[in-house]
């Protein structure tokens, strides 16, 4: 582990240099129509680089994008380009979270790995940055993660107005950074105290069992309320970092078909109709019930940590601003009414 | 006082009275979240929780669809106009039942913040209601409101509203929030969602999101309300509404009609009239 210290027109610098050799991908702003949106975009312009807020979209389009193809021939798996190593530049800890929810699935279970993925991914360097304060709809320091400091990313950014700290944790990394300044770790520990301050009154207290009580809860009376002003789109599932589902299919005329891995959502009704006609998630409740219990007993159940990050872009995102913190409030509430709700593990 | 604020304080009266005489079993209307600010749909079932309704240049969405799921059930709406015409829609239609639904409409509606509809909106009292709040708006004020609307996509070439239209459906995810939100898209199944044949391909591409747009805007014809909820719905800023409001734009030109302006009225594609001209939506 190293730690540097740069001020802004060294690190532009830095940038500079690193751009001969890799992509870099950062929060930028978009203008989208009339909405004005910050979102992970392949940079050139360091000027253009937003820090300070966070993004309305997670990175995961850059490492699992929306159409995966994967070729046209039989054999399996496609031509990911193996140009150049992408670097993630300004990723916080819910969404570098979110990856580690991502890998686990894709990558670190040892009896499926999705090579197309792992190729991509090995292409990825992530650099973290600590949250300045909670933004939008935010709460993952409710969700037991450290908004300031994440240890998944191999290197890290503090932000401290101009200047920039980088915290470069594996060993691999750390020429590119060597002729820089050293920075001092008791200062650094200081400005990092005052900001967990900003952070210390929760904005959102949650008490509930994890894994969610799988059966009680599929049971529970509550789903039909929770979704009533749901619309029953796709938003909450394509702008949530942790969302992986997807669906393969072959595409294209004869001859010319190719295959593909795209987004899937399991709020949409096709997503579990059955080809008899069946639906066993025939309502927006069923299907809402499902999006949480995913995220809060099945991942759970299966691997470490919660696939929910807290970071708050299905409630700033959603077209109608269902709100899954009031949707995690009703849970709490209804297994306490129930008495003392025992967590689904065995 | 402000207007939003008066049709606020109106609509809390009324809903209030409603639920104390047993009248309906909910009332849907706009709300503040529990934690955030933004304002949402809000059902209402219990007396004390009625001053959670509120009416704010916030409260975009088009609410005539909810109806959909309470059809056996005694229901009030707030229904901005829009709303009632769509409203008015479902009746025509047969949809829901007219005993069952209590409108509270709000007269002379200021429009909605960001929404481009309402820069063209000549509807602004509600078609139809059993109560309403604020105050009317006259033709003149109207007229108003729209005197500095130009439809911009129209001045342009053939040519400049392809690339225009390119540009915007690149964005397109088909996260399919436009279409949920629409209340005419009330489809058991929608042609995305056919596989034979299979109109509009699993990958997301512009020709298939082009595809989809294109076909859900001849789905339009004659039903969109110009509510503007498809574009306030959508998360990559697209000007969804565009298509449908040009379907809007030619069914009164053509065939002088209106979606939603009488539930009586006849559905435009269900009536035949031998002298309609033949001059076509695309002409």
């Amino acid at each position: 582990m190293i730690l540097k210290k740069v001020n802004k027109e060294n690190f532009k610098e830095l940038f500079n240099k690193l751009k001969a050799d890799y992509n870099i991908a950062a929060p930028v702003l978009m203008e989208k129509g009339k909405k004005e949106l910050i979102e992970y975009e392949y940079v050139d312009d360091f000027a253009d680089i937003i820090w300070d807020k966070q993004p309305d979209s997670s990175p995961k389009n850059i490492i699992f994008p929306q159409n995966n193809y994967l070729g046209n021939d039989f054999e399996g798996n496609a031509p990911y380009d193996d140009g150049k190593e992408t670097i993630i530049l300004g990723v916080r800890s819910c969404d570098i979270e979110a990856i580690k929810v991502l890998d686990q699935v894709f990558i670190e279970d040892d009896m499926y790995i999705d090579e197309n993925y792992k190729k991509r991914r090995d292409k990825t360097i992530i650099v973290g940055i600590s949250c300045p304060e909670r933004q939008n709809s935010c709460f993952c320091d409710t969700l037991g993660l450290d908004p300031v400091e994440s240890d998944y990313a191999p290197i890290y950014l503090f932000k401290d107005g101009d200047d920039f700290w980088i915290k470069v944790k594996e060993e691999k990394y750390e020429n590119l950074f060597a002729e820089l300044p050293e920075g001092d770790q008791t200062k650094l520990t200081e400005i990092l105290e005052k900001r967990r301050d900003k952070f210390k009154e929760s904005s959102f207290e949650l008490d509930i069992p994890i894994p969610l009580p799988e059966k009680e809860m599929f049971e529970a009376d509550i789903w039909q309320e929770m979704t009533e002003n749901c619309l029953g789109c796709g938003v909450c599932t394509y702008y949530c970092p942790t969302c992986y589902c997807f669906n393969f299919f072959w595409e294209g005329a004869d001859g010319e078909s190719e295959k593909y891995k795209s987004w899937d959502s399991c709020m949409f009704s096709s997503y579990s109709a059955h080809a008899s006609g069946h639906n066993p998630r025939d309502g927006k409740d069923k299907r809402y019930r499902n999006r949480i219990m995913h995220k809060f007993s099945y991942h759970p159940l299966n691997y470490e940590g919660l696939a929910c990050v807290g970071c708050g872009r299905c409630i700033d995102r959603c077209p109608v601003n269902l709100d899954i913190r009031e949707a995690l409030k009703m849970t709490e509430q209804y297994l306490n009414e129930k008495g003392g709700a025992e967590s689904g593990k065995d | 006082m402000s207007n939003y604020e008066k049709v606020t304080e109106e609509i809390q009266e009324i809903a209030s009275k409603l639920l104390k005489e047993d009248e309906v079993d909910k009332i849907i209307g706009f709300g503040k979240g529990l934690f955030s600010k933004e304002v949402t749909p809000i059902f209402v079932s219990r007396e004390e929780d009625v001053n959670r309704l509120l009416f704010s240049p916030e409260a975009e969405m088009s609410l005539a669809k909810y109806l959909l799921n309470y059809k056996d059930q005694k229901v009030a709406i707030v229904a901005k106009p829009c709303d009632s015409r769509a409203i008015a829609s479902y009746l025509s239609e047969d949809l829901i039942k007219r005993e069952n639904v209590k409108i509270i409409g709000i007269n002379g509606c200021p429009g909605i913040e960001d929404n481009t509809a309402c820069q063209e909106c000549d509807i602004r009292n509600p078609v139809i209601f059993d109560y309403t709040v604020g105050e009317e708006m006259s033709d003149e004020e109207i007229q108003a409101e729209i005197a500095g609307f130009k439809d911009e996509i129209e001045e342009m070439s053939p040519k400049e509203k392809m690339e225009y239209f390119r540009n915007e459906f690149e964005r397109c995810t088909r996260c399919y929030a436009c279409r949920e939100a629409c209340y005419v898209c009330y489809c058991e199944q929608c042609f995305t969602e056919s596989n034979q044949p299979d109109w509009v391909g699993d990958s997301v591409k512009l020709n298939d999101n082009i595809t989809y747009h294109l076909m859900r805007a001849m789905h339009m014809a004659g039903r969109c309300v110009n509510c503007g909820a498809c574009e306030m719905a959508c998360p990559e800023g697209i000007d969804v509404r565009a298509l449908a409001a040009k379907m809007v734009r030619a069914a009164d030109e053509i065939f002088d009609y209106k979606a939603g302006v009488d539930p009586e009225q006849k559905t435009l594609l269900s009536e035949y009239d031998v002298n309609d001209r033949e001059k076509g939506f695309m002409d």
